[in-house]
């Protein structure tokens, strides 16, 4: 069956114009920004949360190219970004809508969350824009959404034993369930 | 990206179809439908056509309970129904989040339980526009229909929304291109201002950007107001934007026929939250004195504004409505999904048609892991990985008709297109379930005390 195809692996990004080996700054602070972009949101509400693509869509730190150059990392490099709130490592790739020199971009998701702040200041909403952050180059991979969940909020696991969480097996791209196959319940080809 | 042929291999059109993404409720789609399946879908944007053209690897078909172990494990509807509602009836605190993306039908039933039980009531609302919410209650709500935007608007403003990318049809088909009664020539007789500190899409495409800095919507509009009411700034330039700048907009606003604010989640995300949204509904009460504004909230989910106007006609009040007393009370900051779970309040927790799991701050989300969640929704999510019971519900608008309102209030009717999967069930049809059977646990219903006042002074007076 032909079904119009709306995945796309990445977000499409610029090219860097200067690539430095070597970054000058190790640590490097600036301000976060989070929200929804297009191809997190196409991502999302297709329900494709699992995948690789998510991953792509919504773990990635958008930054001003002069930044990257500070750090000296490429697109779909890993950095490790901090706040106040917690840590996660993410993919850097040149903003879409730079110059923004010293303000990175997020787009929602579970890695965001892991950094924003859950204040509201008694107004219902929490700070989702605005945090101060820092941003290091980093040799850790970034985790897929259900390892992610898993790691951050250990609900199923041992939350004790922080090796066996480390050491894990990945829960892969497809859902982790104790019951049929997929395939066998629904006719589908995508 | 690459070159794609258009599908010609299906078995009919479904016309007339409403999208179920963003808040526009685009009413124009038509459905390409193959063997039960949508292949295509026309007229809508990426996000609304991915939305359509659901991942059915990710799909929930069967209801599925969390064994000692901590896998999900499939079960028939009626043992994970069960479980469902033992949880909500033996819970003290039960929290009832989520529903802007299903029926306003369903809603109808989820308040009946939560007026039953004593939960709280709360949408998405509560992490994006509630804000926007609490400050149309300390400001006033100035609103017109999209239909007046297409037909009259001259200047169209957005102010901390990047439409290109959370509401991609927004300005091709209510506000800046549509050709309209008094706008002939379409995008040629309007002007789009965009401000935002990013250089979004939006802004690439609007005829003017004004790049406030950070977190300074609210001076930059304080600003704005002064150099509108005949006032001379002090200062070079505000929120990093020059003074002469500020002139040269506040003549423009004035002297528009018809214009529109459209604000996002950049105004209630920053530290000035509704204080923000205050300042651009006074703001568009000041041009109202020369001119004719009106402003719009950029809602997300296609029913979020629906769960409001929902609420606010049954219970008084338009989100995060608190039952636990018996009667509805409601309280910025208290009675609010993310204060809830920051708190570590809800002992229950059950999530219809969203999804925390993506959404919500991790020092939010880390409540959820303590406590027992339930899910209602069609695609396993990151909320999945924290959920005790699945419940898979149908998807509003292509398996299944039901009733949704536009970001500026407009009722719509969503029909349905295909059937839905066997094993599902409709999203009212599961919370009527769980209503009944919790109504069967737990006999009596959660009513305060009659009211006698100073109890005291009567027993006094009758002696």
């Amino acid at each position: 069956m032909h079904y119009a195809n709306t995945y796309l692996e990445r977000p499409v990004v610029g090219d860097l114009e200067n690539v430095a080996q070597e970054g000058t700054t190790k640590v490097l602070k600036c301000m976060l920004n989070t929200g929804s972009d297009i191809y997190q949101g196409a991502c999302k509400k297709r329900g494709s949360t699992l995948k690789e693509e998510y991953k792509n869509a919504s773990g990635t730190c958008y930054m001003d190219p002069r930044d990257m150059v500070k750090l000296g990392v490429k697109n779909w490099d890993t950095v490790l970004v901090k706040t106040d709130y917690g840590e996660v490592v993410l993919n850097a790739a040149k903003s879409r809508d730079a110059p923004h020199e010293g303000t990175i971009f997020v787009c929602k998701g579970p890695w965001a969350n892991t950094i924003v702040s859950h204040e509201t200041y008694c107004c219902s909403d929490p700070t989702y824009k605005g945090i101060h952050a820092t941003v290091e180059k980093t040799d850790r991979k970034v985790l897929l959404m259900a390892d992610l969940m898993r790691w951050v909020y250990k609900k199923y696991v041992d939350e004790e034993d922080d090796d066996v969480v480390e050491n894990m097996e990945s829960l892969g791209e497809r859902p982790v369930y104790n019951g049929r196959k997929w395939e066998e319940l629904i006719d589908h080809d995508i | 990206m690459t070159y794609e042929p258009p599908v010609t291999d299906y078995d009919h059109i479904v016309e007339n179809c409403t999208c179920a993404f963003c808040g526009c409720n685009c009413d124009d789609l038509d459905f390409l439908v193959k063997d039960g399946h949508v292949v295509a879908v026309r007229h809508a944007c990426r996000l609304g056509a991915s939305k359509v053209m659901e991942d059915m690897d990710q799909r929930l078909l069967v209801p599925m309970v969390r064994n000692e172990e901590g896998v999900l494990e499939e079960v028939d509807w009626d043992t994970a129904l069960d479980t469902a509602a033992k949880y909500i009836a033996e819970s003290v605190r039960p929290v009832f989040y989520g529903w802007s993306e299903t029926s306003t039908e369903c809603m109808k039933e989820g308040v009946e339980l939560g007026e039953y039980i004593g939960a709280v009531l709360d949408n998405q609302a509560t992490i994006c526009h509630g804000p926007s919410l609490q400050a149309m209650q300390n400001a006033g709500y100035p609103i017109q229909t999209l239909g007046e935007v297409k037909n009259r608007a001259d200047v169209i403003a957005y102010s901390g929304s990047n439409a290109m990318n959370s509401h991609p049809r927004h300005l091709a088909r209510y506000a800046a291109f549509p050709r309209g009664y008094f706008r002939q020539r379409g995008r040629f007789d309007r002007t789009v201002i965009t401000m935002d500190p990013k250089f979004s899409d939006t802004a690439k495409m609007s005829d003017k950007w004004i790049g406030f800095e950070q977190n300074g919507d609210y001076g930059f509009y304080n600003a704005l107001r002064a150099v509108l009411k005949g006032k001379k700034l002090q200062s070079e330039s505000v929120s990093g934007i020059p003074a002469e700048d500020i002139y040269e907009l506040a003549a423009e606003m004035e002297a528009a026929e018809f214009g529109v604010l459209f604000f996002g989640l950049g105004l209630t995300h920053t530290l000035g939250k509704q204080r923000n949204i205050d300042i651009a509904i006074k703001l568009v009460q000041d041009l109202n004195t020369n001119s004719k504004w009106g402003l719009t909230p950029m809602r997300g989910h296609f029913n979020v504004n629906g769960f409001n106007i929902f609420m606010a006609y049954e219970t008084g009040w338009a989100f995060g409505v608190d039952f636990c007393r018996g009667y509805g009370r409601y309280m910025m900051g208290e009675t609010n999904t993310i204060d809830l779970l920051v708190r570590k309040e809800p002992d229950c927790f059950m999530v219809i048609a969203a999804d925390p799991g993506a959404h919500f701050p991790n020092g939010a989300n880390q409540h959820l892991a303590n406590i027992p969640v339930i899910q209602i929704d069609i695609h396993w999510g990151p909320s999945t990985e924290l959920a005790d019971v699945v419940l898979p519900g149908s998807f509003i608008s292509v398996e299944c008709g039901g009733t949704s309102y536009r970001m500026d209030g407009v009722p719509i009717w969503m029909k349905k297109a295909i059937d839905k999967p066997e094993t599902c069930r409709d999203d009212e049809w599961i919370v009527r379930e769980l209503k009944e059977r919790v109504m069967k646990l737990r006999e009596e219903p959660n009513v305060a005390d009659e009211y006698v006042p100073n109890e005291g002074l009567a027993c006094l007076l009758d002696k």
